[in-house]
């Protein structure tokens, strides 16, 4: 798949480029704070649809964010580590474990995998909870506020990092792995058959996904300055890491983007109207999502309404 | 060896173990009966936690009488539950399953948090503070009726399965639908009422969760990793098996909080270890029934 670039996508590249670093200049401080949670939520949900196009679907997300999360925390804490470079320690540990965590899960498939990867972010909770000394227990960890609170620079972190993360997709969709990782999703048997080695796919998939989802866990422990486990490891973390890439549409570079900006204002108006259980509108659109747009946001703009409207031109 | 803990410690991992099955029950009926793995099972518990919780808070209904009664309510909730979100994806691939009951849990969870807060709380009767001497070991009260009601839940299930005409079609369509359909069975109305009685039963496991553990709006999410871990040990979708897991579960954990330090804490964590080492080593679960 050669996509060479025609110059209107590069002048709508760099348009878009022009924008999102003038950005902060032109939004409230408010405004600017949604806008890096949305980012960070982006880089997860594409993390988590990088690993489903092997066909792996993980509950688990927040074991990987949390290990993120605690590992800049506690490297600021005990060494006074510069803020990003824990982060990338966190995303490394992070990769690390998906390396072992990946090798175990190879041969569980489907349900089996997902219960796994719930389990393992449920486990690394308790043993967060059992042992104060070394992870600060119920108490969680605090630490300053990053580069002294201020939110620009935050963002321009966030926008790199997302920038990135959206280069990977683009390099994996337009590079021969797109191939190897959807004849795996396809059927493993078959693609083992056909020279692709489903382990190293599978395997690589992971780390990739576990690097960015721990970047991203250092990243909002030192934004959010507080991190606890029952919120790192939660299950809230690991259903917005899959809730947002299903809503938009899978195994795309726009879905897992667009649907975390229509997530994250649902989110942020729930916010507001309710002290609790904003979450539920994850389950309401998991639910609509499977029984009725099977492919997304996306599939339904390119079935119903695209064609609705070239119908309409004629 | 300390005999006393040690007598004591495998009494409450037996009596726990009654409660695990019996939340186990309708997830392994569902699974055994259409081949899904339902996520929201736990929440149906939660709910029926909430429901004995608010009639006895509210109406001053006795723990025991509304067993029956959140197995009414949780039933009437299954059926709606199956006909329009489990049956549209009955044909549909597992992870499809798995996304939609997925969705149906987080639902709930979200919905009790809205509705009742994450407050904990517990139904304690005149009765709570009983206890039993055996010996040496000491035995709840309300530990010990919640674990012959599960017994008793699960002796009916079993004899409905084998003896009435719907339980006998439900063990048909679970072997084989189409062969099932071709003798006359109507396929359709097994499936709703298999989902109605394994939502019927989560509200009577709901109803002895309040008796015995707090209830709040993610108890259910708990005990759904429990009981994965319990059809893990098992082998999925039949009741020995989900006995045998809930024994297994029971008693890990009662020993790990006894003769481990801070081992209550520690125990929290054991089915996840467990679910972990077991597919690690076997991926298809100990029992080795696969189903797709």
């Amino acid at each position: 798949m050669s996509r060479s670039f025609s110059w209107k996508t590069g002048i709508l590249l760099v348009a878009v480029a022009i924008f999102l670093i003038l950005y902060p200049k032109l939004v409230d401080s408010y405004f600017l704070h949604l806008t890096v949670a949305t980012f960070l939520a982006m880089i997860m949900a594409s993390s988590w649809d990088i690993l489903a196009r092997t066909g792996q679907v993980s509950v688990g997300q927040a074991g990987l964010f949390g290990i993120g999360a605690y590992t800049a925390a506690l490297l600021y804490q005990r060494l006074h580590l510069p803020p990003v470079l824990g982060m990338l320690a966190g995303a490394t540990l992070a990769m690390i474990v998906a390396i072992f965590l990946g090798y175990l899960t190879l041969r569980l498939r489907g349900i089996y995998f997902a219960i796994t990867t719930i389990a393992f972010a449920e486990a690394l909770s308790v043993i967060w909870l059992m042992t104060p000394g070394v992870t600060g227990g119920a108490m969680g960890v605090s630490t300053p506020p990053l580069f002294n609170g201020n939110r620009e620079h935050a963002y321009y972190l966030i926008l790199i990092v997302l920038a990135l993360v959206i280069f990977v997709v683009w390099l994996i969709e337009s590079s021969r792995l797109n191939f190897a990782f959807t004849a795996i999703r396809e059927n493993e048997e078959v693609a083992n058959v056909m020279g692709i080695n489903p382990t190293r796919y599978k395997v690589l998939a992971f780390m990739i996904s576990a690097f960015f989802t721990g970047f991203a866990g250092g990243f909002y422990s030192h934004y959010n300055t507080y991190i606890i486990p029952y919120e790192v490891f939660g299950l809230g973390i690991s259903i917005a890491c899959l809730v947002m890439p299903i809503f938009g549409g899978l195994y795309t570079i726009a879905g897992p983007i667009i649907g975390t900006i229509l997530i994250k204002a649902i989110e942020e108006y729930l916010r507001v109207t309710f002290s609790y259980g904003h979450q539920i509108a994850y389950g309401l659109i998991l639910v609509v999502v499977v029984l009725f747009m099977p492919e997304g946001l996306l599939g339904l703009w390119k079935r119903r309404i695209l064609p609705f409207f070239s119908g309409f031109r004629q | 060896m300390d005999w006393p803990s040690f007598f004591q410690s495998l009494a409450n991992g037996i009596l726990i173990a009654g409660l695990y099955a019996a939340v186990t029950l309708g997830l392994t009926l569902v699974l055994g009966v259409m081949g899904i793995v339902n996520f929201a099972h736990g929440e149906l518990v939660m709910l029926g936690a909430y429901s004995t919780f608010w009639l006895f808070s509210l109406l001053g209904i006795d723990p025991m009488l509304s067993i029956a009664m959140s197995g009414l309510i949780l039933f009437l909730i299954g059926l709606p539950i199956y006909r329009f979100t489990i049956r549209p994806i009955l044909k549909d691939p597992p992870l499809n399953q798995l996304l939609l009951t997925l969705g149906i849990s987080i639902f709930l969870q979200n919905l009790a948090m809205i509705l009742w807060k994450t407050d904990s709380r517990s139904v304690i009767t005149s009765y709570s503070g009983m206890s039993l001497h055996l010996g040496v070991v000491h035995i709840g009260l309300t530990r010990l009726i919640t674990f012959l009601i599960a017994l008793i839940l699960t002796a009916s299930l079993v004899s409905f399965l084998y003896k009435a005409r719907p339980g006998k079609a439900m063990r048909a369509v679970s072997e084989n639908n189409t062969a099932s359909w071709l003798i006359g069975i109507n396929v359709q109305k097994t499936y709703l009422l298999a989902f109605g009685v394994a939502s019927g039963l989560a509200g009577a496991a709901g109803a002895l969760v309040s008796m015995i553990m707090y209830t709040f709006p993610m108890v259910g999410f708990k005990l759904s990793l429990k009981a994965f871990c319990i059809l893990i040990l098992g082998g999925l979708g039949n009741i020995p098996g989900a006995l045998f897991g809930s024994l297994i579960l029971g008693l890990t954990e009662s020993f790990v909080g006894t003769y481990v330090p801070e081992g209550s804490g520690w125990a929290e964590g054991i089915s996840f270890i467990l679910i972990m080492i077991v597919l690690i080593i076997k991926p298809t679960g100990l029992a080795g029934t696969r189903r797709e």
